[in-house]
């Protein structure tokens, strides 16, 4: 979650500087600061991955953030997939059974020094799951049934 | 007139009017009697303390011709004004028929809150003859409790967030005579509106050390046990007590305060409202308002829903008359169509969303008649808490304002298991303006990104200095904030903030009451919730307490328990003065669970706690981790307790769901 500490030459840093010092000039005094530095989950930042589920462990292990984790197996390796609280509970709730292939569309974080990639819309198959919104909270199922009598999108298509 | 014609005359009228009773006009039947006669066989002399019901039935036999007459209309009148009560169907008048004993029977019989010896009368129909019961209703001692609590419903559908909030009148014995609340699940099981629903009875119950169970048998047969909620409580003092719902049912964490009233509501108020929105998503809100008369004016205030923060809506609205148990009614204010509230005393009402759609709870605090600036906030101690229905966090921390504006403290964030903190700084703000309008209170604080996981932003809404915000009754121990998580990943989150007026280790020894709500992932439920006491010397602290676990946190079945030995031992961190450790034990179905919890101290009266897991082994090994939030607070007196007095028991009950 750190931001990134980049090493820049001193000119660089000058033209950045120049260029903030414009941007302070063109943007409204109304407009909020943007903080990615501190968001959770930036939608910005998502990515799709494919791979193969490996296991689907019945609890994290220690280290691992509180929720439903999902082992995938992908070209470039392992991935923890952080499912949420509801990602395996619950009316519309995932169904994964090792071997399977899925697409997983979220953002990869470092969580104390761990990778994990928080998920906010699995596919298996033709099915979609929405597990979190774009602020990555995870849909509970109430919130996913909801979600589905009011025709939006937040739970299984 | 001789009493043998009076009584022809009787048997005749009553001939007449009821044509049925024996043989009345029917040559071929049986004869009638020539004298019928009405008697009390029930009740026929009883008191009760006003509110309550009484003992016995309203029982009257009607004999015609010497045998029981059945299928005989009789009417039971009890005064319609000063000493009186209600039938069942919450009349004065209540009409029974006899059976074929001859036997007409009343239903319960409740004192109204007059107190006075009266008369209720039985006639036959068309009957001169009365019969008397002669009632007294006796005036004792009542003290009145406002109560809130929040949390996570094994009911309606299980699994659902509700909010619960009322008022509870009780006698010195502990007998419940009356009370109104409102329950709202948003998910169908929403309290009637606009009346909410009734509390008729019930008892309070507690041991020696504050500790036991209240239930209110109220209206709504969908809550609770078939109508009858069980709520553990844990008194800190005669004023006060920390509560839980306690039967199964659901579980959840709130408080119960004496309420004052008449409270006339005026000034300037701040408040959050935690809950969930109509897409069932976690939602909190925070702000300030001034309340004059009828009308609600100067509000403003700042949104997290699900993630979508939104800051400085002004808003208006309109505050209703409180009824006789402190409940009214805020309308037009955008947050909801409705919210409802209970009054504690003039500067504290409980507020909760009545809409069946969405539902909330939360607190309005008065300001008193402080103009708040930035100097206004000084070293203090915060906690913020999720919402059940969103992320699961826990913060509390301390700081020190080296410059009106400025802070630098410590504090700790569990985040979802993963556990932040250490030293923090920030900035602050207070009675920011929005649109060219300054809001008395009303400001934000900033902590520097990084330092405290992802938690960075809050709503600060300042109180009344004066005004104890964990026990509102307590003269000391006063003033603070309330706060509100913006980070749009911490939607729902809410806290306070307390002023810091004590880090000796020596002022944190002696008697507390302790509680907290705990949520951890599972399935259907993930939140359970304690209340307790214990003593702390030489650092140690040994307790009991009662714990609702009806979603299997400690063992694969749902828990009532009572009694349950709480223990552990106090670190101070020798770097942060007011800062504290703990491994919390607590043993609950013969299955440990060891706690690590850290302890932050306003003073030696109120402590915050949140329990920050890393390496716990869990008895049901479906739980990865969980966290908690919850307060210490030192006990005061509780001689006087309007309670019946029990005995510790322990037990274990077992629920399905």
């Amino acid at each position: 979650m750190m931001c990134s500490h980049l090493t820049m030459s001193t000119r660089t840093i000058a033209g950045l500087l120049s260029s903030l010092l414009f941007a302070i000039l063109v943007i409204p005094l109304n407009a909020q600061p943007t903080r990615d530095c501190s968001q959770y989950y930036d939608v910005r930042q998502e990515v799709t991955l494919s791979g193969t589920v490996s296991g689907v462990p019945a609890r994290p292990g220690p280290g691992m953030i509180m929720g439903s984790h999902l082992l995938l197996t992908t070209v470039s390796g392992p991935v923890d997939t952080s499912l949420g609280r509801w990602g395996l509970q619950g009316k519309g709730s995932l169904s994964l059974i090792p071997g399977q292939q899925v697409e997983v569309t979220g953002v990869m974080k470092t969580l104390k020094n761990k990778e994990v990639f928080v998920a906010r819309i699995v596919k298996v198959g033709d099915k979609v799951y929405t597990l979190r919104n774009e602020h990555g909270i995870p849909l509970s199922p109430q919130a996913r049934g909801h979600a589905i009598e009011m025709g939006q999108n937040g739970g299984t298509l | 007139m001789s009493r043998k014609v009076h009584s022809s005359i009787s048997a005749a009228l009553v001939c007449v009017v009821v044509g049925y009773l024996t043989s009345c006009g029917n040559s071929s039947s049986k004869t009638v009697s020539a004298v019928a006669t009405t008697m009390a066989t029930s009740g026929t002399v009883q008191s009760v303390t006003v509110g309550m019901a009484f003992a016995a039935p309203l029982a009257v036999k009607v004999m015609s011709n010497g045998s029981p007459a059945g299928g005989v209309s009789l009417t039971f009148t009890a005064p319609s004004s000063g000493p009186s009560g209600t039938f069942t169907n919450g009349m004065v008048t209540e009409t029974d028929t006899t059976d074929s004993n001859g036997v007409a029977t009343s239903s319960v019989f409740t004192a109204n809150r007059t107190a006075g010896t009266y008369a209720v009368t039985a006639a036959a129909a068309g009957s001169p003859t009365l019969v008397r019961f002669s009632f007294t209703n006796t005036n004792v001692r009542t003290t009145t409790y406002s109560f809130s609590l929040s949390g996570l419903e094994a009911i309606c559908g299980s699994g659902n967030y509700y909010a619960l909030a009322g008022s509870v009148i009780i006698d010195a014995n502990g007998n419940v005579v009356a009370g109104e609340q409102d329950y709202n699940d948003a998910f169908g099981c929403t309290s009637p509106e606009p009346k909410g629903d009734t509390i008729s009875g019930g008892t309070l119950a507690v041991d020696p050390s504050g500790q036991g169970t209240l239930t209110l048998t109220t209206s709504n047969t969908k809550l609770g046990v078939s109508g009858t909620e069980t709520l553990g409580v844990q008194f800190v003092n005669i004023n006060h007590a920390l509560i839980t719902q306690f039967d199964g049912s659901a579980t959840s964490s709130g408080s119960m305060d004496l309420q004052t009233l008449p409270s006339t509501l005026s000034g300037g108020y701040a408040f959050t409202l935690s809950g969930v929105d109509p897409l069932y998503n976690p939602v909190a809100r925070g702000g300030v308002f001034s309340i004059t008369g009828n009308s609600l004016s100067n509000g403003v205030v700042d949104v997290n829903d699900v993630g979508t923060v939104t800051t400085g809506t002004a808003f208006t609205g309109a505050v209703s008359t409180p009824d006789s148990f402190g409940r009214g009614t805020i309308t037009g204010t955008g947050m909801a169509d409705t919210i409802g509230y209970y009054v504690v005393g003039p500067e504290v009402i409980r507020i909760i969303d009545l809409d069946s759609t969405d539902s909330a709870l939360g607190s309005a605090f008065g300001q008193g008649t402080t103009t708040f600036t930035d100097a206004s906030l000084g070293s203090s101690v915060f906690t913020v808490d999720a919402n059940i229905e969103g992320v699961e966090f826990a913060v509390a921390g301390m700081l020190t304002v080296p410059t009106a504006g400025t802070f630098q403290g410590v504090a700790d964030n569990d985040e979802q298991g993963m556990i932040y903190g250490g030293s923090i700084a920030g900035n602050y703000s207070i009675s920011d303006a929005v649109s060219a309008v300054t809001y008395n209170g009303y400001g934000n604080l900033m902590i520097t990104p990084t330092a405290l996981g992802y938690f960075t932003t809050a709503g600060i809404y300042m109180t009344d200095p004066s005004l104890n915000l964990n026990d509102p009754n307590n003269t000391s121990g006063g003033g603070g904030a309330l706060l509100l998580a913006l980070d749009p990943y911490f939607a729902g989150g809410t806290g306070v903030v307390t002023p810091q007026t004590d880090t000796a280790t020596s002022s944190f020894a002696g008697n507390y009451a302790f509680g907290a709500q705990d949520y951890y992932t599972g399935n259907p439920g993930w939140e359970f919730d304690f209340v307790g006491q214990g003593s702390i010397s030489g650092g140690n602290l040994t307790g009991t307490g009662l714990v609702s676990d009806p979603f299997c946190f400690f063992i694969f079945s749902p828990g009532i328990y009572s009694d349950l030995p709480f223990s552990g031992t106090v670190t101070p961190d020798p770097f942060n003065p007011g800062r504290y450790t703990l491994t919390l034990n607590v043993t609950a179905a013969g299955s440990l669970v060891p706690f690590q919890v850290v302890i932050y101290q306003a003073s030696g009266g109120q402590l915050f706690w949140v329990d920050e897991d890393t390496t716990v082994t869990y008895p049901n090994d479906q739980i990865g981790t969980d966290l908690f939030s919850g307060s210490l607070q030192q006990v005061g007196s509780l001689t006087a307790l309007p309670a019946a007095r029990r005995l510790a028991v322990k037990t274990h009950v077992a629920r399905n769901h």
